[in-house]
C-alpha cells in the first residue's frame, strides 16, 4: 500500500505577532520550524502500516526552504520519499487546493495528515483537500486497519470518549490524531545521514495551478491580540511554602 | 432580501447537541442584526421529534431532509447533503459547532461549495451590516480577528462557550421537506458501528477535587509528585491528552473534547497549557487553580487562581500543607 503523509513545518513560540500588510496572514519573529506533532503521529502510522503490509511511504510539505528541515527528519524516520511544494499561505482553501493538486501528482492509496496544525489551529486542510479529491474521509482517527485489498477501516472520536468505527474504500484520506502509535526515537547519526538525500520539489505552477487560485479572498484579518479573559485571575506570589498556604486556603473555601 | 443564516443541527439518537441551542441563539441574533431570515436544517432519518423540537426557536423556517439512507451515513455523505442544501438556500453564513462532527464536516462542505471555512471560532458578531469573526491561533496563545468581505457563503464553526439567551416564538416555524438525490452521491465509506470508551476504575465526573497533569511534568516517573497531591488532598487524579499519548496514563483519565468532561468544585491543572479541546472538558469546573510557568499560557484564560511558576517547586509544597491541614 503506498501512503503519502502531509507534514506541516510549524514555529514554536512566536513574537511580534501582528497582520500583515496584505491583511490576509499574520507576520511574526518564529523560533525554528518543527512538524506539526500530530503530523509526526500520522507518519509514524504510515511506517507502522508500511511494515505490516509493504508499500512505499511519501511525505509532502508546502512551505518554504526552511520547511525542508521536516522532510529530512521524515526522511530519516523512515519515509521512502520527500516531496516540498514551493507556496507559502495561511488560508485554508488555498493550502488544501495546493495539496490537492500536488497529491494528484503522486500514485497513492491512503493520504494521512494530521488533525490540526499548532500555528492555524484551523484543522481544515486535510478533510478539505480530500473533498476536492472526491476522496471519502475520517477526521480524529486513532485506529487504521486493513478492512481489505482495496478497503481500511478506521477508528475515529465522536468525542466525550465515544469512537465511530468507518469503512472506507481506497483511495482515501484519513486525518491522524495524536497517540495512534508510540514514537520511535530517531538517532541523531541517521538525522545527518538523510540530509543527503534528494528532496523532490514542485511550484504551484508546476502543479498547474492557476495564480488566481493561490489568492485568498472573503475575509480581511483586522486585528491579533491576547485574548480577553472572561474574569480575572487572580495570582498567587510569595514562597512555595506561602502559596501553598495560600491554596489550601482558596480549595478549603471552594469545597 | 439579503442571503440568510443557516444553521446546521447536531443531533444523535433523537436528541439535539448541546452546542445547537447556543448556534441558534447566535443565529437569532445575528439574523435579527443583518435583517436577514434565520433557517435552520436538519438531516437524517425519522428525526420528527428533533424537528419539532426546533420549531418554537424563532425561526424563519426549518428545511429537513428525511432519508434512510441517512441513518447511519458516513461524514462523506453527510457534507454532500449538506453542501447539497447549502447550494439551495444559498445563506450568506452557515453556522455549525465545533465538535468531532462538525469538525469533520465543516472544510468538507465549505470545499464543496469553494466557500471559506472559519473554524474553532470563539465568537461572531454583526456591525453595521459587516460579519466579524474571532479564532485562536498559535496554540491558543492569540486571537485573530476576521472580517468577512463580499457577499459569498462563508461557514462558521463556533466552539461552545458563552451564548446570548435564546429567544423563544410563539408562532411555529414552517418545516419544508427537501428530497435530496442521494442515489447519485458518491458513498466509499460507511459507518459500521459507534462504540464507548470502557468503563474504567475511576469516574471523573464524580470528584470533588480533580488533580490534573499535563505534558509539563516531562516524564512518566514524575506523575508520581502529582498523585501524591491528589491523594492528600482526597481528589482524583487526571490530565490532559498528550500524557495519554506516550503512555503515561491510561485514557480513562483525559479530561477535554476526546476525553471526559468534569466539573468539580476544584480542578487544579498542573503544568497544562490550556489548549481548548482541553478547556472544554473542564471550564466550567467551580474553582480552577492553574500552575504553570508561562504566564502567557492559556489556562489562565479560565483559572480563577493562578501561580506562575515551577511546578516541581510548588506542587511538593501543596501536598505537603494538604497533609499538615488534614482534620483528624
Ligand atoms: C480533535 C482533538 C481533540 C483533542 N482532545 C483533547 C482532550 O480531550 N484533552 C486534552 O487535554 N487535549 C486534547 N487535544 C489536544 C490539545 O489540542 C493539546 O495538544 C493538549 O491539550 C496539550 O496538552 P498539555 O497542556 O498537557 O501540553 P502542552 O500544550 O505542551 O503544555 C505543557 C505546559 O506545561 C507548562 N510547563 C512545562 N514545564 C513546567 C514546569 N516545570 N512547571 C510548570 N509548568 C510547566 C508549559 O508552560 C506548558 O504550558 C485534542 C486535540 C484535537 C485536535
Ligand atoms: N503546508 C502544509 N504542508 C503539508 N501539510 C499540511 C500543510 N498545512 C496543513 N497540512 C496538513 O493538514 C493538517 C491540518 O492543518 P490545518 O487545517 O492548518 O489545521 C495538518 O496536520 C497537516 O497534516
Amino acid at each position: 500500500m503506498n501512503i503519502v503523509v502531509c507534514c506541516k513545518a510549524v514555529p514554536g513560540l512566536v513574537t511580534e505577532v501582528k497582520v500583515g500588510a496584505d491583511a490576509k496572514s499574520l507576520e511574526y519573529q518564529g523560533q525554528l520550524l518543527a512538524i506539526n506533532e500530530c503530523d509526526e503521529y500520522a507518519l509514524e502510522e504510515a511506517l507502522a502500516l508500511k511494515r505490516a503490509h509493504g508499500g512505499n511511504v511519501t511525505v509532502v510539505t508546502m512551505g518554504n526552504i526552511k520547511a525542508l528541515e521536516i522532510l529530512y527528519f521524515a526522511l530519516a524516520k523512515g519515509a521512502d520519499r520527500a516531496v516540498r511544494v514551493d507556496c507559502e499561505t495561511s488560508d485554508a482553501r488555498v493550502a488544501s487546493t495546493v495539496l490537492a493538486a500536488a497529491l494528484k501528482k503522486l500514485d497513492f492509496d491512503l493520504v494521512l495528515t494530521g488533525t490540526q496544525a499548532r500555528d492555524t489551529l484551523g484543522g481544515q486542510v486535510g478533510i478539505a483537500a480530500a473533498a476536492l479529491l472526491g476522496l471519502p474521509f475520517a477526521y480524529a482517527v486513532v485506529e487504521i486497519q486493513m478492512a481489505s485489498a482495496s478497503a481500511v477501516k478506521a477508528r475515529k472520536e465522536l468525542g466525550g470518549g465515544r469512537y465511530a468505527e468507518v469503512e472506507l474504500s481506497l483511495p482515501a484520506l484519513l486525518c491522524v490524531q495524536t497517540g495512534i502509535q508510540p514514537l520511535a526515537f530517531v538517532p541523531p547519526a541517521r538525522r545527518m545521514r538523510a540530509r543527503q538525500q534528494s528532496v523532490a520539489s514542485f511550484t504551484p505552477a508546476d502543479l498547474g495551478l492557476d495564480p488566481a487560485a493561490l489568492a485568498p479572498k472573503g475575509y480581511r484579518l483586522v486585528d491579533v491580540h491576547p485574548p480577553q479573559r472572561s474574569h480575572r485571575v487572580e495570582f498567587l506570589d510569595g514562597t512555595p511554602q506561602e502559596i501553598a498556604a495560600a491554596l489550601i486556603s482558596k480549595i478549603r473555601e471552594a469545597l | 432580501m439579503a442571503r440568510g443564516v443557516l444553521v446546521l443541527i447536531e443531533h444523535c439518537e433523537g436528541k439535539i447537541d448541546s452546542a445547537a441551542s447556543q448556534l441558534l441563539a447566535i443565529g437569532q441574533r445575528l439574523a435579527e442584526k443583518l435583517k436577514v431570515e434565520l433557517v435552520a436544517a436538519v438531516i437524517g432519518y425519522r428525526h420528527d421529534g428533533v424537528v419539532r423540537a426546533l420549531q418554537s426557536a424563532a425561526l424563519d423556517r426549518i428545511v429537513a431532509v428525511d432519508d434512510p439512507r441517512l441513518a447511519r451515513a458516513s461524514g462523506e455523505v453527510q457534507a454532500q447533503a449538506l453542501g447539497e442544501v447549502a447550494r439551495q438556500i444559498k445563506p450568506r453564513l452557515i453556522l455549525m459547532g465545533y465538535t468531532l462532527a462538525g469538525m469533520e464536516l465543516a472544510p468538507a462542505i465549505a470545499a464543496r461549495l469553494g466557500a471559506n471555512a472559519f473554524t474553532n471560532c470563539v465568537g461572531i458578531d454583526a456591525v453595521d451590516g459587516a460579519v466579524k469573526v474571532t479564532r485562536p491561533v498559535f496554540d491558543n496563545t492569540l486571537h485573530v480577528e476576521i472580517a468577512l468581505e463580499g457577499d459569498e457563503t462563508a461557514v462558521v464553526a463556533l466552539q461552545k462557550g458563552a451564548a446570548p439567551e435564546l429567544k423563544p416564538s410563539a408562532k411555529e416555524a414552517p418545516v419544508e421537506r427537501l428530497a435530496l438525490d442521494l442515489e447519485n452521491f458518491s458513498a466509499q465509506s460507511r459507518l459500521v458501528g459507534v462504540t464507548e470508551e470502557p468503563r474504567g476504575e475511576v469516574d471523573l465526573t464524580k470528584a470533588a477535587i480533580i488533580v490534573a497533569v499535563g505534558r509539563g511534568i516531562g516524564g512518566a516517573e514524575k506523575i508520581r509528585l502529582v498523585s501524591e497531591l491528589a491523594e492528600a488532598l482526597g481528589g482524583v487524579l487526571a490530565c490532559s491528552r498528550p500524557v495519554v499519548d506516550v503512555g503515561w496514563l491510561p485514557r480513562e483519565r483525559q479530561v477535554g473534547a476526546s476525553g471526559k468532561t468534569v466539573a468539580p468544585k476544584v480542578y487544579i491543572a498542573c503544568g497544562i497549557s490550556g489548549a481548548i479541546q482541553h478547556l472544554s472538558g473542564m471550564r466550567e469546573s467551580k474553582r480552577i487553580i492553574a500552575i504553570n510557568k508561562d504566564p502567557n499560557a492559556p489556562i489562565f484564560q479560565v483559572a480563577h487562581f493562578g501561580v506562575i511558576g515551577d511546578l516541581f517547586e510548588i506542587v511538593p509544597a501543596l501536598t505537603k500543607a494538604a497533609k499538615e491541614s488534614r482534620p483528624g
